[in-house]
């Protein structure tokens, strides 16, 4: 299916509006040796392993795989169109490798509200997954506008 | 004696010699600039348009278009040449992002790898900011694995811009260790 992104930039998420438990439009994307290498050069982490599958395959990975950079890249992404313009992020942690997001993979990224803090902020437990499983778990802060009373 | 793969060899009396210090400082090889945002969003399929958009940016309630948060990473690298670096040679060992707790602190271990990320963001990145990154030991806990026997580093991260403004913090945990069969020759 060849579809372009479904975000809609015109809606702006409320602190109001969200309850925990609310799961987030999840992305999925094709892990390919060309999107490592688009993402080696703009990223600026040019180790070997995440663009060089034989180098990869010598130490023990099925291929070329993602970098954290990439993956905190796509948290950002799969956050950013959930909030809309005006939320931001505040903070990643805990952000832990499960195994490889290596080249040929399907990547698909979620996440989940874990909790609403201070009447602004909203804690999400973050997630990907390929055939593989869970690949990399995540948590995430971000702040969210009010709506005016 | 187990031969070091990558990473400074030492003692673990060396390694705590570096404990609360800065252990690296990088200066990003690029301001923030429409050009990079735009690369760093390509692969993601990213289309967000406070980050190429002034008008969006404004709304939102910046003074300009923003670059991502998460790009503070690749703005506090600094370049893999510069005018005046030796002109690499073939068979030169291929160039590592820099890891000043896997590549400057000396440690009896001969293998590593990141167990956990964390970081917090703060300014946002405007389009002319210069990133600069000041790497700190800021822990050392010895510890057994089923891969063998060392230490969890944490190093910690401020990233900061050319106004003295801390953009991001993180605090990257990497366990440096020796396989069980090299421990003792």
């Amino acid at each position: 299916m060849n579809r372009a992104t479904t975000a809609n930039w015109n809606k702006q998420r409320y602190f109001d509006d969200v309850a925990i438990g609310d799961e987030l439009p999840s992305i999925t994307i094709p892990i390919t040796l060309q999107r490592l290498v688009m993402e080696a050069g703009a990223n600026r982490d040019l180790s070997l392993i995440h663009h060089d599958n034989d180098v990869a395959k010598a130490t023990g990975a099925p291929g070329a795989y993602a970098n954290t950079f990439f993956l905190m890249g796509m948290f950002e992404r799969l956050l950013r169109e959930w909030m809309g313009l005006q939320g931001k992020l505040k903070k990643i942690s805990s952000l832990r490798m499960a195994t490889f997001n290596a080249a040929g993979d399907l990547l698909r990224f979620h996440g989940t509200v874990k909790q609403q803090l201070d009447n602004k902020c909203v804690v999400l437990d973050l997630c990907a997954k390929s055939d593989r499983g869970i690949t990399v778990t995540a948590e995430a802060t971000v702040e969210l506008p009010r709506r005016s009373v | 004696m187990a031969k070091p793969a990558w990473g400074k060899w030492g003692s673990w009396e060396e390694t705590q010699g570096f404990l609360g210090k800065e252990i690296g400082k990088s200066i990003g090889a690029d301001p923030v600039e429409k050009g990079s945002i735009r690369r760093w969003l390509e692969p993601k399929e990213f289309a967000c348009p406070i980050h190429t958009d002034k008008t969006a940016a404004k709304g939102a309630g910046y003074n300009d278009i923003v670059a991502p948060a998460t790009m503070a990473v690749t703005y506090g690298i600094g370049p893999y040449w510069a005018p005046g670096d030796k002109q690499e040679q073939p068979g030169d060992e291929p160039k590592q992002i820099n890891i000043p707790v896997i590549f400057d602190v000396p440690a009896p271990c001969t293998l590593s790898f990141a167990t956990n990320i964390d970081i917090e963001f703060f300014e946002p990145m405007l389009l002319s900011d210069e990133i600069s990154c000041t790497s700190k030991l800021v822990a050392i806990t010895h510890k057994e694995l089923r891969v063998g026997k060392g230490a969890f580093l944490k190093q910690e991260d401020t990233y900061t811009n050319q106004r003295g403004e801390v953009v991001a913090v993180a605090a990257l945990d990497i366990f440096r260790f020796v396989p069980p069969a090299e421990e003792t020759v």
